[in-house]
């Protein structure tokens, strides 16, 4: 099922607040903007896994929490968490 | 003499004195434009606009003794222009995004090293190179022609032949129009396509498609059970055809083999060859090492049956380890098949930063070229572990539903290289994998901006790799 930008804005907010444990309310939007990612797992490829090396348009949505900002990247196809206590999720 | 012969005599000799003047002021023509030879800027030369006229003036411009030079910082461009022409030399072109390097044509058609001689002992020379052409491959019937397919847009496909269009910088491409003159490929060869699967339904791709031969049982294995691989293999989904369900893959086997002279599309690398689909990555373009793994062997068991699979090509990658997929990817390169791989394209050293599978041992690891000859601004590098550079920036290639897009990254440039690694074995069908990783080694044309980047320094070129 296709993503557009909002739904993965939304989707972001929700998965950061249910990490944190906190109130999605809690979770602000700190910026939204196009990009080109280098690969096809955004540049953000969890353990043990391959992806196209084909430059991909997406969205990188930066979140802020707790005084922290957390960095998500989605395309059409995906939205991943990017060093996340330095490690990258798959959502 | 009689009235009328004397007329004839009179009117041939009025007709030699004509002639002997007008052979006279050509002589004194030529003279003059001699001395008047100028720095003929690039921008004044009429650039050929199609692929017919780039491809022409590629065969023209072979022999031609040129040397790169690059000026110290601070010597004008007046200044050079004033040096080459007491020289009796003249600026070729300039090359953009590279401050001071110049291409320097000699008038005289000295030689390349003593042009490099000469510009070396400069002051205000910094370095001195000769510019590396390829040599027309004679035939007996002369040298190669340039051969062009009638593929409606095959004018968009710069890296086959790059006439300059939208701004590029002509010639820098794979020379793919010649080394069509020595052969297009061949059906007999197959190209595994390890990647999101292959639409192999496209109408620019059906035709060189590999099928199972109806003489070929399913592919069976003890674990997976028996699959109908009828047209490749799915290990994400055993039961599954290797439909694509992203684009990825067909886009890179439209590059190897999009049928040729069909006008249709595009013309591939090969204009004839078996693609083989083999997809691991789903619709999202990501995988496992355990699925690429499964569909290597895949492709082991498959030449052990005898399907004449030589080259897997690899447009994907990460910076993870895994000494099971470099097992299984030596086992290939034992089994005589060449695994061709993307460098990364995160715009790092794999020198220090190793991008896999990529920087296993025998993998031929490709960066990335845009229609500058420039290193993409996204390709990795790395002068002991990235093999060679093809062209990687807004490829025209097939997509899902009859389409065609154009893409980027190392993932455009490796089918590039597996595709000229097809046309080798088209022409020399018995040669062993490890000639055939030294033929593509030896098969490019140093590039300035290469030089430290990449262990060969240079851009694949397919007629070279045909010589």
């Amino acid at each position: 099922m296709a993503i557009n930008k909002d739904g993965a804005v939304e989707n972001a907010r929700k998965d950061l607040a249910q990490r944190l444990k906190i109130d999605a309310a809690a979770v602000k939007e700190h910026s939204v903007e196009d990009a080109d990612f280098p690969d096809m797992a955004l540049g953000a490829a969890e353990d043990g896994e391959m992806s196209g090396m084909m430059i991909t348009r997406g969205w990188r949505i930066k979140l802020e929490a707790q005084g922290q900002t957390y960095e998500y990247r989605a395309d059409k196809n995906q939205l991943r968490l990017h060093n996340f206590k330095g490690k990258n999720y798959r959502i | 003499m009689n009235r009328n012969n004397f007329f004839i005599h009179l009117a041939l000799a009025l007709v030699l004195i004509l002639v002997a003047a007008f052979a006279g002021q050509l002589s004194r023509w030529r003279k003059q434009w001699k001395n008047q030879v100028r720095i003929v800027p690039a921008t004044e030369k009429k650039k050929p606009t199609t692929a017919e006229e780039i491809a022409l003036s590629e065969a023209r411009s072979f022999g031609s003794p040129e040397v790169l030079v690059k000026f110290k910082t601070g010597v004008s461009s007046e200044a050079i222009e004033a040096l080459t022409s007491r020289l009796h030399d003249r600026v070729e072109d300039r090359i953009e995004n590279a401050d001071g390097w110049e291409a320097i044509d000699d008038l005289d058609n000295a030689d390349a090293a003593s042009i490099v001689a000469q510009y070396s002992q400069l002051p205000e020379v910094e370095y001195a190179e000769p510019n590396f052409e390829i040599k027309l491959e004679e035939t007996p019937e002369g040298p190669l022609v340039p051969v062009l397919p009638h593929d409606p847009q095959f004018n968009d496909q710069w890296a086959l032949a790059n006439s300059g269009q939208r701004g590029g910088k002509q010639g820098a491409d794979i020379s793919a129009t010649l080394a069509w003159a020595t052969t297009t490929g061949t059906d007999k060869l197959v190209v595994a396509v390890l990647d999101t699967g292959v639409d192999y339904t496209h109408e620019d791709l059906m035709e060189n498609m590999w099928v199972r031969p109806a003489t070929m049982a399913p592919y069976h294995d003890n674990e997976l059970g028996t699959i109908d691989d009828l047209n490749g293999f799915n290990a994400i989904d055993s039961a599954a055809d290797p439909m694509d369900d992203n684009g990825h893959g067909t886009h890179c086997a439209g590059i190897i083999g999009a049928e040729g002279e069909n006008n249709i599309g595009i013309a591939g690398v090969n204009w004839k060859v078996q693609i083989m689909p083999l997809k691991f990555m789903n619709s999202g373009g990501f995988g496992t090492t355990k699925d690429a793994i499964e569909a290597i062997n895949y492709v082991i068991n498959r030449k052990k049956a005898g399907v004449n699979v030589r080259i897997i090509s690899a447009s994907w990658g990460s910076t993870q380890k895994s000494r099971a997929l470099g097992d299984i990817i030596r086992k290939a390169y034992e089994n005589d098949i060449l695994f061709v791989a993307a460098a990364g394209n995160s715009s790092v050293d794999n020198d220090r930063t190793p991008h896999y599978p990529s920087s296993y041992p025998n993998v031929i690891s490709v960066a990335a070229l845009d229609r500058h000859d420039h290193l993409a601004s996204f390709s990795n590098f790395g002068v002991k572990s990235v093999m060679v550079a093809a062209p990687g920036v807004d490829i025209l290639s097939t997509w899902l539903g009859n389409e065609y897009e154009e893409k980027s990254g190392t993932s455009m440039a490796t089918p590039v290289v597996s595709g000229v690694g097809a046309l080798i074995l088209a022409k020399n069908p018995r040669m062993p994998v490890d000639d055939l990783h030294k033929r593509l080694m030896d098969s490019t044309d140093p590039i300035i901006v290469l030089k430290g980047k990449t262990v060969t320094g240079g851009r694949i070129n397919a007629a070279k790799a045909l010589e």
